[in-house]
């Protein structure tokens, strides 16, 4: 095995058996999939199991239908309530025409929640057996509106649906950027901590400072790259297990998997790289940290303008930032499912960003080799050129 | 064998040119060093290196050798350029001229697979177990049977029990026995050893010094950069001493004592009364024990005979000056 894997399988298993590691692949699940679980749970309580709603009926009007069953008085009701034979009832006092007054009872419970709607339409039912009306209006009197909301853009015309389009762009540009700044901090912290705990020194007696780096770049992109798979298979199975696979489908799912790959590498080896170049010289990870700082809010500058992406996504805004490398990998992944972007732009965007990350990859080797083993000192944009030149 | 000295030229050009012929003449002359066998054989030879941090110079047109087997010391004040030199041995940085040549070729990467380096900053990683430790630093120097090879050090240096323990349990003395141990793990030609007793007890500093012996015995080379005077006269075969950047003692003990020899000295303990003696030009005498200054050339052979004749003898020995006297004299000078 080259000395470069051996640095990267050691960076690798020594980041994934962290707590903190483990707790990001977990976490999620913990969180997400109680709630997931508890609210289908409860739905399927109320979709499965519609329990009897008792009544009692001081007007003569109501008929007992289906769930809905009647009671002489007050007393009796609330016995059934008591011993859990209907979910609840309901009164109808004998000016109910005249008031419209109705009184639910109901037990607490963390599943339990107010039939209304069941109770109104019963209501109705009944209010409407004994009249004159026809059945169509007895209908539209049962449902009044079925309503669809058309909107207009300034010219007039009409909007198409953008309510999923907006959700893709805005959770792969989070995810992506969330994985990449991750896993380069990882290499960051990774950087700062053998120059603090000394054993950087041992390592480049052992290898030279371009293979250690080359080692925890793919060490840690692989854990970040392990992280994102275990984020998003699970979410991929369950829309494709399940009904979300047809709201899906008018979305460009599979091209934005297959650019979301290379513009994860290249975005993960842009800002690894540009971290190394301030953690090699950092005496501190708050050094590192802070010197890491305008990467860090590059990075985010397009979540940050996402209304004017999605607003705009063909603004000269948006197409500055697919050309500008530390933002480039958030905005065309956005931009492909807002606008019809052409594979020249896709192609120029990914140019440069390939050319910017060889760049500063051979800058980072260079900082890296200079300053790993100067310490001391804090972060001057001086001295980094002066690494640069050695 | 010994190098000519040749005057470092002005323009760049012809420094670079001036480099290039030092190199393929160290590799020239290693070549034809290696036809000879044994001990003696020259392993490093560093020419005219050269190195400065902005408008500091920290090496200044450093020469000298290094021969197989031998402990060789590398002593210098603090801030002298002794870490900047091994680092550069090492290839971890680069020097602005001169060369480096390892066993009669230059330099390159495979060479650290011969070279075992102790820091002076000494360093583990903390959260792992002495066994992960040990075994990536084998893995970095591509040993084949990492595990036996663990055992063994171990075993060496009485740390065995400790094998699954996390580094953060073990005492800081510990720990600088684990990373001793890793620098000997891959079994090196040439050892790279800064300041391998600082922090030691005597039983662990006794336990360092008849493993270095013992590698010594087994023909290794050893670089030791220390402070500490009275450990480099004891142990090391020939030393270099630098001092801002520069070589100001180089060469066997007993050619840099007798260069720093001054009218040689006898000191004895005695009985009886004690008389003039011819050669001996001073006399600081306190009854039972006194230091003869004598003239130079005088034998001291002659000097104790008379002596003998005047005077029981219980002890006595020639004075000299210690490396550590020598040390704070060039220093200072």
């Amino acid at each position: 095995m080259s000395k470069t894997l051996v640095v990267a399988k050691h960076e690798f298993l020594a980041t994934v058996k962290t707590k903190g590691f483990i707790l990001s692949l977990i976490l999620p699940f913990v969180i997400l999939l109680p709630v997931v679980f508890t609210s289908g749970y409860a739905m399927q309580i109320a979709i499965d199991s519609p329990r009897n709603i008792g009544f009692v009926d001081e007007t003569g009007i109501m008929q007992p239908d289906g769930i809905f069953i009647e009671f002489e008085d007050i007393g009796d009701a609330e016995n059934a309530l008591l011993n859990d034979e209907i979910h609840s009832f309901f009164t109808i006092p004998p000016d109910y025409l005249e008031t419209g007054r109705v009184v639910l009872y109901r037990t607490g419970g963390f599943f339990s929640s107010a039939p209304t709607g069941l109770i109104e339409a019963f209501i109705i039912d009944n209010l409407l057996h004994d009249s004159d009306v026809d059945e169509t209006l007895g209908d539209r009197i049962r449902c009044p509106a079925d309503m669809e909301q058309i909107t207009l853009d300034e010219n007039g015309d009409v909007e198409e649906k953008q309510e999923v389009r907006f959700l893709i762009p805005y959770a792969v540009a989070i995810l992506m950027m969330l994985s990449i700044m991750t896993t380069s901090g990882y290499l960051m912290q990774g950087i700062v901590a053998e120059k603090e705990n000394k054993t950087v020194e041992i390592l480049l007696s052992s290898l030279s400072p371009e293979e250690l780096l080359t080692g925890k770049l793919i060490g840690f992109g692989s854990a970040g790259l392990l992280q994102i798979c275990v984020w998003i298979c699970p979410g991929v199975l369950v829309i494709s297990l399940t009904s979300l696979a047809a709201i899906f489908q008018e979305i460009q799912i599979s091209l934005i998997m297959i650019l979301a790959i290379p513009y994860f590498i290249m975005g993960y080896l842009l800002f690894a790289g540009s971290m190394a170049c301030v953690a090699a010289p950092a005496s501190t990870m708050k050094d590192a940290q802070q010197g890491a700082m305008v990467f860090t809010m590059m990075g985010i500058l397009p979540i940050m303008l996402l209304g004017v992406i999605i607003a705009a996504p063909d603004s000269v805004i948006a197409r500055v930032l697919t050309y500008i490398p530390y933002t480039a990998p958030a905005t065309t992944l956005m931009r492909i499912t807002l606008t019809g972007i052409s594979a020249c732009e896709i192609a120029a965007s990914l140019l440069i960003l390939t050319i910017s990350v060889f760049v500063v990859i051979r800058l980072s080797a260079r900082i890296f080799r200079n300053a790993i083993l100067m310490s001391g000192k804090k972060i001057r944009i001086r001295d980094i050129s002066g690494y640069l030149k050695r | 064998m010994t190098w000519r000295h040749y005057k470092m030229p002005d323009n760049t050009n012809n420094k670079r040119l001036f480099t290039i012929w030092q190199t393929a003449a160290a590799v020239i002359a290693g070549a034809q060093m290696e036809k000879t066998e044994g001990v003696g054989e020259p392993v490093l030879d560093v020419l005219h290196l050269t190195k400065s941090f902005g408008t500091k110079t920290i090496l200044d047109d450093l020469s000298f050798h290094i021969e197989s087997g031998e402990i060789f010391g590398l002593l210098g004040p603090n801030g002298a350029g002794k870490t900047t030199m091994i680092r550069i041995i090492l290839d971890i940085i680069k020097s602005d001229n001169g060369s480096v040549t390892m066993f009669g070729k230059v330099f390159d990467e495979a060479f650290k697979e011969r070279i075992g380096y102790l820091p002076e900053e000494r360093g583990l990683y903390q959260k792992i177990t002495v066994f992960e430790c040990l075994k990536y630093f084998a893995n970095l120097k591509n040993v084949k049977k990492p595990d036996d090879r663990i055992d063994f050090w171990l075993e060496k240096i009485g740390l065995i029990d400790y094998k699954k323990r996390r580094v953060s349990d073990l005492s800081k003395g510990m720990q600088q026995k684990i990373q001793l141990a890793s620098a000997f793990i891959h079994d090196p030609d040439i050892l790279i050893l800064d300041e391998p007793f600082s922090g030691l007890d005597p039983v662990n500093t006794k336990i360092v010094k008849d493993i270095m012996l013992d590698l010594k015995r087994d023909g290794k080379t050893i670089i030791l950069s220390t402070h500490q005077m009275d450990q480099a006269e004891r142990m090391c075969d020939r030393i270099l001493m630098i001092n801002h950047g520069k070589k100001v003692l180089y060469g066997t003990l007993d050619q840099i004592k007798a260069d720093y020899r001054e009218s040689p000295v006898m000191v004895v303990e005695y009985e009886g009364d004690l008389k003039p003696i011819d050669g001996v030009t001073e006399m600081e005498d306190y009854g039972r024990y006194a230091e003869l200054g004598m003239e130079m050339g005088t034998d001291p052979q002659e000097v104790l005979r008379d002596l003998m004749e005047s005077v029981k003898l219980r002890r006595f020995e020639m004075k000299s000056m210690s490396l550590n006297e020598i040390f704070i004299e060039v220093v200072n000078a």
